[in-house]
């Protein structure tokens, strides 16, 4: 139990260090490709800290949802958190690591940061909760056939035990986990709202999903938000770096072991980091409803592997 | 001996609640239908308890009312699964009960004094139904049931609509009696005893045809796709506290008969496992797709109990395929997730139809397009709904989350199947259940968001005030059950002595509410802790109207557009124009029509069939006397011929 503790504490804080970082760097390397030369790597970092010493502004109209949203918001994607080791495996929990629990632990944080676009009255927020759950409803059963994709290659349905198993193997004699990899890179750019889905950078009403329904957050309550954007991006990066290259991630604890999987970590995410900026940069938004087709790609590969699996064990 | 004696005294204090207020229907004294209702709720106490003792220790009862014939009478036997299906009735009865103290306080005494008698009648018949011994007894009480709750859905017996749901449902109830007893008497052919036993040595014809029997027999009664139609009709029309034990324990009773009957009489076969997983799926599903359009609150809801039930009937059949496949670990959690999930949504359902009877009692309306903003107006009742909304959406740590679980864990571990086409139906059948379970999250986000959140939308949602003491305190027992089984799952799991692998939420329960500690010092500490109120942004307009809001219709729009082949969505749209070009507009009008896929295909061409026949049958009986007595004739000779054939 004394390992899971300095596991959480560890975990926990840096996800919160390092979240920050790759927004700032994907919005970087978008810049880069533009001819800009874009904000600094520490903006978000800075952006958090701004709005933290705001005031917070509430809608006449809002009630408690408004106001217990990005706190449970934040709540939901500390505990999501936990299930991604992005230093070390720690020894199993029986609460943590189901990667049902994690997926719905996101969904729990949609679910309400929905409620709290409608909550103000405003026709944008409206409309970003709608589309918001409109794609989470698409995305959906692609998500959950891929994790249970993932927990037919790893047999098991525990996270951490998964990272353990893809520790020993090499993707080169596993060719599924390439396959499933590209899947869940498509609900790493649906889930964090990127382009094609959608655009974090902008605020015309035909185009933004995400960015509608907080845009009646302000102060403290918006860095929430923003922090836990964040952070989910971080998790969704952290299971496919875990599955895909999980090299450095350590076993277990050590001064060492630890020092050499954050620069490990770091390294890899502004690879992956750099890659989302890039495929952002080379494709168009898509129609709204032109997504679902995105999304059945994903839904295909996932097939795929199964049955590449089934085959395997003929 | 004591057990006994538990049982018989609920059954009694039962059978006064019913009795007591009969005699005043003519002429009411005012009260009397409190008397009922207390002892309702103490009768209800009581099989909670004697319920959950059983539960507990592991014992069961056994116990004779009424002998009619040796072969045949009232006998009750309460094992472990019957005393499970006894606590899901009584709990959510007595929470119904409560609730009831004060809801239809307007309505006349002497109806009151009706309503309050059937609910004891129906509540009873229903518990009598799941502790059956027999097939007689089980039937018997089935058809009290039956009738009880069609009088219960004619409370409001002078609306037209009223009238047509109750007859609807009246009908389809009498059908699924007609399977039952069907195949009960070929049942009681097979094995010469009422007695419920497992059933051998007959044909495996004869098995299949009695397992469709059945399974059409308690799926009309579940409102299990397509013969669900009856469900969104007498849910919507019946009072709240009706609906709430309609749609949370009566569905549940028939889910009760499959259990019993298809499972652990009737030996399954993997066909019925498979057949069972497509009605689920397809139940699921469908469910959520109409409720996503629905605006009528209560209808939603409705819907919502027919996607539910085709959840429980997935775990039902993937217990069925992983028995057959020998693998019983996978069987065992896949069952006790259809099993947990017949309680947990007995819970929040029931929650949900007794808060959306407040909302309704308090604004006037059904539709939800005319409500608004009343999570300032009633708070208590909002949270109450939120809790709700969240269970069903299966968002943890609550209930509707775990039950869910289990049964998603049995479908991400059905790779263990050696059949690989098994494996992939059963995988398409799992993109199914994550659709549904996405597509719920989205209603219950629209449902919420437009009952309870920005403006009012009509005079009456303005005006709306918090409902009364007992009508907060029925649903707020059931939301903190819905709470308390959802944190504790993994301890009560283990507790009744099973092992099925489910994560212990009480850690992501700890974690949650110590992060959430950890965030609000923190803002509290480093961020500006100043706050005003102000207008929402209008671009530019000052002043904000209800009209700008986001309506339900519109937020549901975009899934409704990807899901059109399903919906079958027309636009019809006539136009004049006042000149030969058509560009001065004079006038128009313009309809959306979803197409009512069962109605219009299935139920509407069966009911004109037999319209028709029936119409020739009544051509041939206005005759005079003598063909009547030539139809006599031929009737005889035709049954002595068959008798000689037969024997």
């Amino acid at each position: 139990m004394n390992s899971f503790m300095l596991y959480s504490v560890l975990n926990t804080v840096f996800v919160l260090l390092v979240s920050p970082l790759f927004i700032s760097l994907i919005k970087k390397t978008k810049a880069y490709t533009q001819g800009r030369r874009g904000p600094s790597l520490l903006q978000t970092y800075f952006l958090i800290v701004k709005l933290m010493k705001k005031e917070v502004i509430y809608s006449s109209n809002s009630s408690m949802i408004m106001r217990i949203t990005p706190y449970l918001n934040i709540t939901f994607m500390l505990a999501a958190s936990l299930f991604v080791p992005l230093l070390f495996i720690p020894a199993l929990s029986p609460g943590i690591g189901n990667i049902f629990l994690f997926l719905y632990l996101l969904v729990a944080a949609k679910f309400f940061m929905a409620l709290a676009g409608l909550d103000a009255g405003s026709t944008f927020g409206g409309m970003g909760s709608s589309r918001e759950m409109t794609l989470s409803a698409v995305i959906e059963p692609v998500v959950i056939i891929v994790f249970a994709t993932l927990a037919f290659v790893f047999r098991t349905m525990n996270m951490h035990e998964m990272f353990t198993q893809s520790l020993g193997t090499s993707i080169l004699i596993n060719p599924p986990v390439l396959l499933i990899s590209l899947s869940l890179f498509i609900i790493l750019i649906v889930e964090t709202s990127r382009i094609p889905v959608d655009n974090p950078e902008t605020h015309l009403e035909l185009t933004m999903v995400h960015e509608a329904m907080i845009l009646e957050s302000s102060g403290s309550n918006l860095a929430l938000m923003e922090l836990s954007h964040a952070i989910k991006q971080t998790l969704l990066m952290g299971l496919l770096i875990n599955i895909l290259m999980p090299w450095g991630l350590a076993r277990e604890p050590g001064l060492v072991n630890i020092g050499v999987a954050t620069a490990m970590f770091i390294m890899k995410g502004v690879i992956l980091a750099i890659v989302v900026g890039l495929f952002e940069s080379s494709v168009a938004k898509m129609r709204l409803f032109r997504l679902p087709a995105l999304f059945m790609q994903a839904f295909f590969l996932a097939f795929v592997t199964i049955l590449f699996e089934l085959l395997n064990r003929l | 001996m004591t057990l006994n004696t538990v049982f018989f005294s609920g059954l009694a204090i039962f059978i006064i609640a019913l009795l007591v207020p009969l005699p005043f229907v003519r002429r009411s004294i005012k009260g009397i239908n409190r008397i009922s209702q207390w002892l309702h709720i103490l009768a209800n106490m009581l099989f909670i308890f004697l319920s959950l003792f059983l539960l507990i220790t592991g014992q069961s009862l056994q116990t004779t009312l009424y002998q009619i014939i040796p072969s045949a009478g009232f006998s009750f036997v309460i094992d472990r699964l019957a005393a499970f299906l006894i606590f899901t009735i009584s709990i959510v009865s007595l929470c119904a009960g409560i609730y009831s103290l004060t809801y239809e306080k307007s309505a006349p005494e002497n109806k009151k004094c009706l309503m309050a008698s059937l609910t004891s009648f129906f509540v009873l018949s229903m518990l009598l139904v799941v502790a059956s011994k027999n097939t007689f007894s089980l039937l018997f009480f089935w058809e009290t049931m039956s009738i009880s709750s069609f009088f219960l859905v004619m409370f409001d017996h002078e609306q037209k609509l009223t009238q047509k749901s109750g007859l609807f449902y009246f009908i389809m109830t009498q059908m699924s009696t007609v399977f039952l007893l069907f195949a009960f008497l070929a049942m009681y052919s097979a094995t010469g005893s009422f007695d419920i036993q497992p059933v051998s040595g007959i044909s495996s014809g004869m098995k299949a045809l009695l397992f469709l029997c059945l399974f059409i027999g308690f799926g009309i009664k579940a409102g299990v796709m397509p013969f669900h139609k009856w469900l969104p009709y007498a849910h919507s029309a019946s009072p709240s506290n009706i609906s709430a034990l309609m749609s949370g324990v009566m569905i549940k009773v028939a889910i009760y008969g499959i259990l019993r009957f298809v499972l652990f009489t009737l030996g399954p076969e993997l066909w019925w496992g498979i057949l069972i997983l497509v009605f689920g799926s397809v139940s699921a599903l469908l469910g959520v797709v109409y409720a996503l359009k629905e605006h009528d609150l209560k209808k939603l809801l409705a819907y919502h109990s027919i996607e539910n039930i085709g959840i429980i009937l997935l775990g039902v059949g993937l217990y069925i395929i992983f028995q057959s496949f020998n693998l019983p670990d996978l069987a065992l959690l896949a069952l006790a997730g259809g099993l947990f999930h017949t309680l947990n949504h007995a819970l929040f359902k029931s929650l949900l139809f007794l808060t959306a009877g407040s909302v309704v009692h308090a604004t006037g309306t059904r539709n939800i397009e005319e409500m608004g903003g009343l999570i300032k107006r009633m708070p208590v009742t909002g949270m109450l709904f939120l809790v709700g909304a969240v269970s069903i959406s299966a968002l943890p740590p609550f209930n509707g989350f775990v039950s869910e679980l289990m049964i998603f864990q049995a479908f991400f571990r059905s790779f263990q199947v050696g059949e690989p086409f098994v494996v992939v139906f059963l995988f398409v059948a799992l993109a199914m259940f994550a659709l549904t379970s996405a597509l719920a999250a989205a209603c219950f986000v629209k449902a919420f968001g437009t009952v309870f959140l920005a403006l009012p939308r009509s005079k009456e949602a303005e005006k709306a005030n918090e409902v009364s003491m007992p009508m907060l305190i029925g649903p707020a027992i059931l939301a903190v059950l819905c709470v308390v089984l959802g944190i504790f799952s993994f301890q009560i799991i283990s507790y009744a002595g099973y092992d099925l692998a489910t994560p212990d939420l009480l850690t992501v329960g700890v974690f949650i509410a110590i992060f959430l500690v950890l965030t609000m010092v923190t803002v509290v500490l480093t961020g500006n802790r100043k706050s005003r109120i102000s207008e929402t942004w209008g671009c530019g307009l000052t002043s904000q109207n209800s009209r700008m809001e986001y309506t339900a219709s519109g937020f549901s729009e975009p899934i409704l557009t990807i899901f059109r082949p399903i919906y079958r969505t027309s636009k019809l749209s006539q136009r004049s124009f006042s000149d030969k070009t058509e560009s001065i507009f004079r006038n128009g009008a313009g309809q959306i029509k979803t197409f009512k896929l069962f109605e219009e295909r299935i139920y509407m061409p069966v009911a004109g069939f037999i319209q028709r026949l029936s119409s020739k049958i009544a051509d041939s009986q206005d005759v005079d006397l003598d063909t009547h007595i030539l139809y006599a004739f031929i009737t005889i000779v035709v049954l002595l011929a068959i008798a000689w054939w037969v024997l």
